[in-house]
């Protein structure tokens, strides 16, 4: 080893421990950045050559320090664990809050909820029953039927409301897709075009892992990766994203048919195939809006049945009796198709003596009819059992989605703390790379003034003698 | 759990934050029910008991409007037990009267007067039957007219025969509350008032005539008294079953309670349970997220 060959060894060292330095302040920089993963530079000794030569000669001793690449320190494994889980954690999360606004909007129980407005409604026909010649009794009846409706009618257009809420954000939510599949895209054709280059593209292959992660939040995807550090991406088995090309989704919102009800459901935009989607938030947005509002066991439809009973029954019963006129009565009671139109007949409005209070063989003022109605408020089945159920119904759903989303919740949490113990910054194992990087480059500094010591002893101070 | 793991300060920070936001989201439900009073304000807190809510609360505004039908079941007989006691006290007026005008000392003049103040009694009578509540006639059934009674003391409503109007007193149970003329005041032909116009008739042109329409006043008295203690019967049995609806909306109110309303001492202590769990959380994360190596490194 010659003592010029021990500067480039000095050399080396300088150069290495400062990419060291750089890297470590770099991972410092990013301690706080999403989806950063912490990087570090891989050092080898460079060594003599291998093979021996003929005329060179060559001590033994290595030629310093090499920087063989920088690696990113991550789990491939628990990365992919994250994507499902917070696909998941994304689907319940809004599937609790779509339910979460549902009970809201009936508010039961409570004095005020529709339940109490049925017994009031009942109640109503018991003060016919007590005084059927007061047109007053009748009049509130009238009242207590209307706020009944109006009622009913404002909860299914609640329902309603959210429904067009909930396709509304499906939209956005497709426009950020495919937003998020281009960018991918173009991710992955800096990553391949880099790699070819040599380099190492570590903080694209970061932005990319992000967007991904971001993307798997949304819907459920799988990945793949590619040639030149790329990665595939497909839905439902379907490719959204292969290499640098990026292909679209579309919203389709079919209205109801004859036999069908509204649905909402994507369609890839290159050729109009649907496209399968579950999980994540747009599964959730999806399913809330065709499944929990309005789906054959929606609530729309639950409260259809309800309001129709509501309908029904009384219709019936109050055709059986007999007005202030004498005669039987040739108006329904309640007119309407479902819960988004039920009202009361407006011609008992404007005369309330048209109500049918009495039986059919009773006297002008008798009040039997009415009493038959105002006994439906003990009936086992009926229009009050089918509202219970409702409600019960969405009291059980929305607490065993609280509940799976707790339980998702940490078990995310934890999944991500795995990841995170993998790739996060951790501050104190960089405070002491650094020092370590440190005293290596003063140490190398100083072994460069050794060797340039020795070289200017060599050349300064010797053959000096009888000067 | 997470000694196998490396650490760095941004995982302890957000779990730091996630821990916080349970702490914290436990204190305002707790916060959330001791404000309202109420353990269940939406079908998730508890879907059986919002069922039982459900039910108690129908239950309660039933019952309140059974409690309300005995009441105006009341009224109406109180009132047509007033009537008929003061009925009956005029007919024995009637009834003494006609012995006075059967015995033979009385003269025709006398017998005039007599027979003068029977019909002013038998007026007074159908008065009575006449009378109403509530602007509805209270011996008349359920027909249209509001005198049940015509002058000359025949039965005009329709429908002629005992209308039953009753008033529901619990699920499926009604108690009747009326109870029209001629079962009170006898059929017609040979009711009460055609009897007094008889006798008066009697005590001016057919003296003999009067032991017939004693005995016939003896039996429309029975007929009265008959009538009341019915009335007194359903009076009582209205009474009983509006003291137990009322009884009953106390007993589902507090069911209702029960299910519905927080144990005031037990919210309470959560509370303070969980306040104290996040004060701990938060001096903690104050301890753990201070030191780091830089503070150690000169």
């Amino acid at each position: 080893m010659s003592s010029m060959s021990a500067l480039t060894t000095a050399l080396s060292a300088l150069y290495a421990q400062r990419r060291g330095l750089d890297v470590t302040g770099h991972n410092i920089a990013n301690a706080n950045t999403d989806g950063y993963t912490r990087q570090r530079v891989e050092f080898s000794a460079n060594a003599g050559p291998t093979s021996p030569a003929v005329f060179s000669r060559w001590t033994g001793v290595g030629q310093g320090v090499d920087v063989a690449g920088i690696s990113r320190l991550r789990d491939a494994f628990l990365e992919l664990r994250s994507n499902t889980e917070h696909g998941v954690l994304g689907e319940l999360g809004t599937r609790q809050q779509i339910l979460a606004r549902i009970e809201l909007g009936f508010g039961e129980p409570s004095d005020l909820g529709l339940a109490a407005q049925l017994n009031d409604f009942y109640a109503g026909w018991g003060d016919i029953a007590n005084n059927p010649t007061d047109l007053a009794a009748r009049r509130s009846l009238l009242e207590r039927a209307g706020t009944l409706t109006s009622n009913i009618r404002s909860s299914a257009r609640n329902l309603d409301a959210l429904r067009s809420d909930l396709v509304g954000q499906v939209r956005a939510q497709v426009d950020e897709v495919n937003d998020l599949a281009r960018a991918i895209a173009e991710l992955n054709h800096g990553i391949v075009t880099n790699t070819n280059a040599g380099l190492a593209p570590v903080d694209l292959l970061d932005q990319r892992d992000l967007l991904v992660s971001r993307l798997a939040g949304m819907m459920g995807v799988t990945t793949k990766p590619a040639p030149g550090g790329a990665v595939d991406v497909f839905v439902g088995g379907t490719a959204l994203v292969r290499g640098s090309v990026a292909e679209g989704l579309r919203v389709v919102d079919t209205p109801a048919g004859d036999d069908s009800r509204r649905t909402v459901s994507l369609a890839w935009s290159k050729d109009g195939y649907p496209a399968t989607v579950s999980g994540g938030t747009l599964g959730g947005l999806m399913a809330g809006a065709n499944d929990i509002i309005d789906g054959p066991d929606g609530y729309l439809a639950k409260l259809d049945a309800f309001a129709l009973s509501l309908r029904d029954m009384i219709n019936a019963a109050h055709a059986e009796g007999k007005d202030l006129y004498g005669d039987g009565p040739t108006i329904d009671f309640f007119t309407g198709t479902g819960a988004a139109d039920i009202a009361l007949s407006s011609e008992y409005l404007t005369d309330p003596r048209l109500l049918a209070a009495a039986a059919a063989d009773g006297g002008h003022a008798d009040g039997g009819n009415a009493l038959v109605i105002a006994g439906f408020a003990s009936r086992a089945d009926g229009p009050d059992l089918l509202y219970r159920g409702m409600i019960v119904e969405l009291g059980v759903q929305t607490q065993t989605v609280n509940r799976r989303y707790a339980i998702q919740h940490e078990v995310t949490r934890q999944v991500d703390a795995a990841r995170d113990a993998q790739a996060g910054v951790n501050l104190d194992e960089e405070m002491t790379n650094m020092l370590a990087y440190q005293r290596a480059y003063e140490a190398a500094a100083r072994f460069m003034t050794t060797v340039d010591q020795l070289l200017d002893r060599l050349v300064n101070a010797t053959g000096l003698v009888g000067r | 759990m997470s000694t196998a793991f490396r650490i760095t300060q941004r995982s302890v920070a957000q779990r730091t934050n996630s821990n916080l936001q349970y702490a914290l989201s436990r204190l305002a439900k707790t916060q959330e029910q001791l404000s309202s009073g109420r353990l269940i304000s939406r079908p998730s807190d508890s879907p059986v008991g919002t069922v039982s809510a459900l039910r108690f609360r129908a239950e309660i505004r039933q019952t309140e409007q059974f409690a309300r039908n005995a009441d105006d079941g009341l009224a109406w007989l109180g009132n047509a037990d007033r009537m008929l006691t003061s009925s009956l006290d005029q007919v024995r007026r009637a009834r003494e009267l006609t012995l006075q005008g059967a015995n033979g000392s009385a003269g025709p003049d006398a017998r005039n007067a007599i027979a003068l103040e029977i019909e002013a009694i038998r007026d007074s009578l159908l008065g009575i039957a006449n009378s109403q509540h509530a602007g509805r006639p209270l011996f008349g059934g359920t027909g249209e007219a509001t005198r049940p009674y015509a002058p000359d003391g025949s039965y005009i409503a329709d429908p002629p025969g005992p209308v039953v109007v009753a008033r529901a007193v619990a699920p499926g149970e009604s108690v009747r509350i009326n109870i029209t003329g001629p079962e009170v005041f006898g059929p017609e032909g040979a009711n009460l008032f055609d009897v007094l116009t008889q006798i008066a008739d009697d005590l001016r042109n057919d003296p003999a005539g009067l032991a017939g329409g004693m005995n016939a006043l003896d039996e429309r008295m029975r007929g009265i008294t008959d009538a009341l203690g019915d009335i007194g019967a359903r009076t009582n049995r209205l009474e009983v079953m509006r003291d137990r609806a009322v009884d009953q909306i106390g007993a589902l109110k507090h069911n209702l309670s029960e299910v519905e309303d927080i144990d005031l001492p037990a919210t309470i202590m959560d509370l303070q349970l969980q306040e104290t769990a996040y004060k701990a959380a938060l001096s903690a994360t104050a301890r753990v997220l201070q030191p780091s190596l830089v503070d150690f490194l000169r």
